[in-house]
């Protein structure tokens, strides 16, 4: 579980998650991508409000990672819903935070910075 | 890889998506018979080349209205040619005019001036509708100021600016007034003279229907910036010294000719068929949308209550819902292709309480029909719908 929260420059702060300490942006993503294991992001699902992940979460949270880890960037939007099954519109609905906050952010993918 | 299926494509204030066939064929065509460096060497076909891009000078300078083809130089587009005026005319202790309205293409070449300790600028705020007052214009300059730059079109509300108004104040005035018209340019009728513009910023990939990577400045006469780049020009190749004389003054380096012909194919579309009637056509489908989408609870619309002296987009939210996860349930579900965040213009945003996450921004183009405003329509009425369940 989360304990205190350490702030640093630009925003940045760390959390103490699952016995090691976590290095997040202002936004609550993670700044080290790798830094992310299945452990973190039920931690991170806990404290948004999502007391436990169910199937759909996984296979949201799961195909995002995998495909962060092989292509170096998120997946499409019609990539997301063709290889998840689920309607993104549904995906913003189960992820506290949405597409962008909630799913992206717990499946430890970068922050987009979108301008 | 998978089949890419078709998209209704409504971020044509980004850049116009898909060109027309005429202008791409063009291109191709053009480019295959006449792309040498223009002007360089003596053979015929440099010769040609330039000639072509004389006439293409030609016709940008009549469509704006400027006073000679020499005085229409070409950048990449119309970052790259506001960059130019605004670092070109500004000097030292210059006070510039601008809006809260601003791309970045504006706001940053400013900050950066102001930043160095050069410049200071003063921005005139906008109205409830998305409109500035030419009187805050006027009254904003002062002995110091150097030049007034605004955007003719909001790229964020789509309001079209009074800026025949202000021109005339900026002339009683003898301060230069440059204007922006990435948004304007293809669907606005512009008038250099009888608006009393000093230079225009115009790029190719928008309304102009042309590809990215061209743009340009019209320059009225006595508008000269100093340059900012030297080098090859073609001629007096013994000189260290870069050629005083327009466009040459501004232009350094070979030329994006193929930009330049899909410029020229560009401006023929939109003159052929007609500004009034492109204008018209997407206003169709704006109303289409707005009215839609005035009926649905959730959604917030921003300036666009009254949409006379607007161009055809439209910026709105859902209630409750991240704009990048709006933008990205219209693709992802509904094949709806849009610009969330806060578009280059982070002032607009701040004024209109969307700041930091911005907004949806729904944009017409010529190609677009009736059933991309329905499809649009259909997708926002379903998010919404299930959202307020």
């Amino acid at each position: 579980m989360p304990t205190g929260e350490q702030v640093k420059a630009r925003g940045y702060f760390t959390r103490t998650l699952e016995g090691r300490d976590v290095l997040f942006d202002d936004e609550g993503f993670l700044v080290n991508p790798e830094d992310w294991t299945e452990e973190l992001a039920e931690a991170l699902a806990r404290s948004s409000g999502i007391a436990e992940l169910t199937e759909l979460h996984w296979r949201v949270l799961r195909f995002m990672r995998n495909y962060y880890v092989q292509n170096g960037r998120a997946p499409l939007n019609r990539e997301i819903r063709t290889e998840t099954g689920e309607s993104i519109m549904e995906i913003e609905r189960v992820f506290p935070g949405g597409i962008r906050g909630g799913a992206r952010r717990l499946a430890g993918l970068p922050n987009p910075k979108s301008c | 890889m998978s089949r890419i299926p078709r998209i209704v494509y409504l971020d044509n204030a980004a850049t116009s998506f898909p060109k027309p066939r005429a202008v791409l064929d063009e291109m191709m065509d053009t480019y295959s018979r006449l792309g040498v460096s223009p002007g360089r060497g003596s053979y015929d076909l440099a010769a040609e080349c330039e000639k072509y891009v004389y006439e293409v000078r030609r016709r940008v300078n009549d469509f704006f209205r400027g006073d000679r083809p020499e005085r229409v130089v070409f950048f990449h587009n119309s970052t790259d040619a506001l960059n130019t005026a605004i670092l070109g005319l500004a000097s030292p202790g210059s006070h510039v005019v601008s809006s809260r309205l601003e791309h970045n293409s504006v706001l940053r070449p400013l900050h950066h001036l102001r930043d160095r300790g050069l410049i200071s600028f003063d921005l005139v705020p906008f109205d409830g509708r998305g409109f500035i007052d030419p009187d805050d214009v006027a009254r904003a300059i002062k002995p110091a100021t150097s030049f007034v730059v605004l955007n003719h079109v909001s790229n964020v509300l789509g309001t079209i600016q009074p800026v025949s108004d202000v021109g005339r104040m900026c002339a009683e005035r003898e301060v230069p007034f440059i204007l922006d018209v990435s948004q304007s340019a293809g669907v606005v009728p512009i008038d250099m003279r009888t608006m009393q513009v000093s230079a225009v910023a115009f790029t190719g990939h928008k309304s102009l229907m042309g590809p990215t990577g061209i743009g340009g400045l019209v320059l009225r006469d006595g508008v000269d910036p100093k340059p900012l780049r030297f080098g090859g020009t073609g001629f007096e190749s013994w000189s260290p010294v870069h050629p005083e004389n327009y466009p040459y003054r501004l232009e350094a380096g070979t030329l994006n000719v193929l930009g330049i012909i899909g410029l020229n194919a560009g401006l023929r579309y939109v003159t052929q068929r007609g500004l009034g009637a492109i204008h018209e056509h997407e206003m169709s489908l704006l109303h289409a949308l707005r009215d839609r989408l005035t009926s649905l609870d959730a959604v917030l619309l921003y300036c666009a209550e009254n949409l006379h002296n607007h161009v055809a987009l439209l910026t709105c939210n859902i209630r409750d819902l991240d704009p990048d996860d709006f933008s990205a349930i219209l693709d992802g579900d509904f094949n709806v292709a849009t610009r969330s965040g806060l578009h280059c213009a982070p002032l607009v945003h701040e004024d209109l309480g969307t700041s930091p996450r911005g907004s949806v921004r729904f944009s017409f183009g010529p190609l677009n029909s009736l059933d991309d405003a329905s499809a649009a329509a259909n997708a926002v009425a379903a998010i919404a719908g299930l959202r307020s369940q």
